[in-house]
């Protein structure tokens, strides 16, 4: 990887000294392994190849000087990360040069995912400093920092510019200020994007007879939905449980299902509070967002009760459903012949579909949950270096290198890796995935990332769940749900959240802001 | 044993029984022999269309199952294994040994003190969750957490409620006149209890030890909250086989867990004879 970047760097420079056409320097990048994309933006640099290829790799390169001299002075030359299990295939490729060329050992301590808040919570009482990275998802960091067990990265990223928000090669906007900040200051460095897309069967969508069935009985053209109404017809069309092909495979399992409904209630325009930190999912939206799920029921993949990430994954693999809704490592999954030989080559992704507002318009919205980051323990005996790795992995050039390889969850999420991908990204994701991938990471809205964050989430789980297996009417479940975020608000502490939400809808996308009112809100 | 024959529907309303009691035997057994293609096969797949070992060869090699295009196996279980054993059969020994001391402590001595077997079984009123946190702070100040030591401490804590109630009722179901006797041709009160005493409770050791083993065997969450990388336990290790590239490992899962299972079974086989008669010593009564 060192030999390839020296020789783009030698051709830039040949290039600026006017020892190269464009042609062949397009040419040299593109055999180098350069985008056509990034090698354009980097030929057309007002400031010049050298510049521009240098502004791009530039956060790895201030992370490894940093790396350099943190290394060079830590008495500790280990670096500890607790991960969470399954992610490590992003990592290990950099082990190596890690101990070969700065001395330091990486040392992995996996977790099952779901403990890992849990660990880190621990960590803060126990102090123990065993952990100096650690590999969280978004909505741990409220509690981490005010519990004390990570750093506020805010002076690091000043001082290192890891580019979070640069409009060509940052974090996805407002991915880049959900996921990574906590009250305007960061908190860890995203390295995954989890956001959930909708994927079709392309073979169904293309065989002429159901186009002509289709069109017959809905009036309007076979294709990929946008709207969710047209979602519904789709399923209820394609749905055939005789020769064991479902609608879809949404989610309705018990911890799943949440997310369901809050990109449901998104798109119709509703957050999960006002602006005073009201529940505002008890609403006449929140009960119409239930009873579309309530619809949808007859038309899902009769495990969709009980799957988690990986059986709905092996499911649509498997050839069980016309779509899903899932995160991108179920693309990829279902691109693998591996993984999925009834769905390699047949899968048409797009966008979460839009609902329509009152006034007619319609909203897309899609939902950011889980997406794990870096965060840097308060414990750990060297937190420089510690931030050097957070900043070097998530690094442009690093991260577009790190996600395709296979035993990790890291997902795109710079704007380089769905713009300007590299080959292996595209041969990891296809380009119209990617494309789509930006396209729906920029209406996304975020998960419950506020101090108790885990403690509303589960509270709504729990609801819509009841509401789904029948226990209890929507708007009965929706109004329990939100007498229990009245009580976990009041125990928070109503101006602690209160300035945490505000600051998550500060920077929602425009589209969803003015929808629900969040554009006329006080700042945090 | 009793020769009079089964009714029919005694021998069904049995062979359901046996049909509930073994189904997940049954089950995690065949998925440990099942390939990657028929874990989470839908329709399910009782029998394994090609059987294999590779899950059990998976526990020691992460690469094994790299022959079916899985990978992201990133850990040996060989460290796991070692750790319950280690932690399990030392835990079990002290918490014996410790637990059989105190019960004829208490059924010999203690009878001016009523309320001692009371307090004691009040260490596993708690849930261990609730306790779990704050023997983290302490072995955290003391340097216990995430070593063999801190693990097998806290196991025997855990288990020493049990193992002393469990063999004082042994204890008090063996006439003290036998011990008064031994005393009585000229041993002392401490060679009475060790050669009278105990060979003649040694079913009820023995069942207590099973069980004991088997609790510690199968612990999870103290494992889990006081481990980070130098301790492994089976139970932990089972919870971590998911992989990104093919979701959960469950043949993996099941090959340990039949691993788990073996020595349990193999042990509980070899000491059949003596576990019912503890069973059922308690039966006897004076």
């Amino acid at each position: 990887m060192d030999e390839t970047k020296r020789k783009i760097g030698k051709a830039c420079r040949k290039f600026d000294e006017g020892k190269m056409t464009r042609r062949s320097f397009l040419t040299k990048l593109a055999a180098l392994g350069v985008t056509a994309a990034v090698a354009n933006a980097v030929s057309l640099s007002p400031f010049g190849a050298a510049t521009a290829w240098a502004s791009i790799s530039g956060p790895e390169e201030r992370a490894w000087a940093l790396a350099k001299e943190a290394a060079a002075k830590a008495s500790k030359k280990t670096l500890t990360l607790l991960i969470p299990t399954g992610s490590i295939g992003n990592m290990t490729p950099y082990v190596d040069k890690w101990k070969n060329e700065l001395g330091i050992q990486l040392e992995f301590i996996e977790e099952p995912d779901e403990v890992v808040h849990t660990k880190g919570m621990q960590e803060a009482v126990a102090k123990t400093g065993r952990y100096d990275v650690m590999m969280p998802t978004a909505m741990s960091y409220p509690d981490w920092i005010d519990s004390g067990v990570i750093y506020d990265l805010t002076d690091w990223t000043d001082k290192y510019q890891p580019d979070l928000f640069n409009k060509q090669w940052g974090v996805v906007f407002p991915a880049s200020h959900h996921a990574q900040l906590y009250n305007g200051r960061v908190a860890g460095l995203l390295n995954d994007g989890d956001q959930i897309t909708l994927l079709c069967r392309s073979d169904y969508l293309d065989d002429p007879d159901k186009k002509k069935a289709f069109a017959d009985k809905y009036g309007y053209e076979l294709a990929v939905p946008h709207t969710w109404k047209e979602y519904y017809n789709l399923a209820q069309f394609m749905h055939d449980p005789a020769k064991g092909f479902y609608g879809s495979l949404e989610y309705r399992s018990p911890y799943y299902v949440k997310w369901m409904f809050m990109q449901r209630l998104v798109s119709k325009g509703k957050l999960y509070f006002d602006a005073d930190m009201n529940p505002t999912f008890n609403s006449e939206e929140g009960v119409a967002a239930l009873e579309d799920m309530l619809a949808m029921n007859a038309y899902l993949h009769p495990d969709a009760f009980s799957f988690t990430w990986s059986s709905n994954y092996n499911a649509f693999g498997r050839g069980e459903g016309f779509m899903n809704i899932v995160w991108p490592s179920g693309f990829k999954y279902s691109m693998a012949p591996s993984t999925g030989p009834a769905t390699t080559g047949k899968i048409a992704a797009t966008v979460m579909p839009a609902d329509t507002l009152k006034d007619g318009s319609k909203l897309y919205a899609g939902l950011f949950c889980w997406g794990y980051g870096y965060a840097v323990s308060r414990y750990s005996a060297n937190p420089e270096l510690a931030y050097a790795y957070s900043q070097w992995m998530t690094s442009p050039t690093i991260s577009a290198d790190a996600i395709p390889y296979l035993g990790g969850y890291s997902d795109p999420y710079r704007i380089n890796h769905m713009l300007e991908p590299t080959e292996r990204l595209v041969q990891t994701y296809t380009k119209p995935y990617l494309k789509t991938l930006y396209d729906n990471m920029v209406n996304t809205v975020p998960d419950f990332c506020l101090p108790g964050g885990f403690e509303y989430q589960d509270a709504l789980d729990k609801q819509v769940h009841a509401c789904m297996t029948g226990e209890k009417k929507p708007k009965e479940a929706l109004e329990a749900a939100a007498h229990s975020f009245e009580r976990i608000t009041k125990r928070i502490g109503k101006d602690k959240v209160r300035k945490s939400w505000l600051a998550l809808a500060k920077n929602l996308a425009e589209p969803i802001k003015k929808a629900s009112g969040a554009d006329k809100w006080p700042d945090a | 044993m009793p020769s009079k024959k089964l009714t029919l529907f005694q021998a069904a309303l049995l062979a359901a029984a046996l049909a509930v009691v073994l189904f997940p035997v049954f089950w995690i057994v065949m998925t440990a022999i099942k390939p990657p293609t028929d874990w989470n096969a839908s329709p399910a797949i009782w029998m394994p269309s090609q059987p294999t070992l590779v899950n059990f060869k998976t526990l020691f090699d992460p690469d094994a199952l790299k022959e079916y295009g899985v990978g992201g196996v990133s850990q040996s279980a060989t460290k796991a294994v070692f750790g319950s054993l280690l932690a399990s059969i030392t835990a079990t020994a002290l918490s014996v040994l410790i637990g059989l001391f105190a019960a004829i402590g208490i059924s010999r001595y203690g009878a001016e003190n009523k309320s001692t077997p009371l307090v004691i079984l009040s260490g596993r009123m708690f849930p261990p969750a609730a306790i779990a946190v704050p023997f983290v702070i302490i072995f955290s100040n003391i340097g216990l957490t995430d070593s063999y030591v801190g693990l097998i401490a806290i196991y025997v804590a855990a288990t020493l409620p049990f193992s002393t109630w469990m063999l004082k009722s042994f204890v008090d179901d063996l006439p003290r006149e036998i011990e008064e006797a031994a005393m009585i041709d000229g041993t002392s009160r401490m060679r009475a209890h060790l050669t009278v005493t105990i060979p003649l409770i040694r079913g009820g050791l023995f069942a207590t030890t099973m069980f004991i083993f088997i609790l510690n065997w199968s612990e999870f969450m103290f494992a889990l909250v006081l481990s980070y990388s130098n301790v492994s336990t089976i139970p932990v290790q089972l919870a971590k086989y998911v992989t990104a590239t093919a979701g959960t490992l469950y043949g993996v899962q099941a090959a340990l867990a039949v691993l788990a299972m073996a020595p349990l079974v193999v042990v509980g086989y070899l000491i059949q004879g003596h576990l019912a008669r503890g069973m059922t010593f308690g039966a006897i009564k004076q």
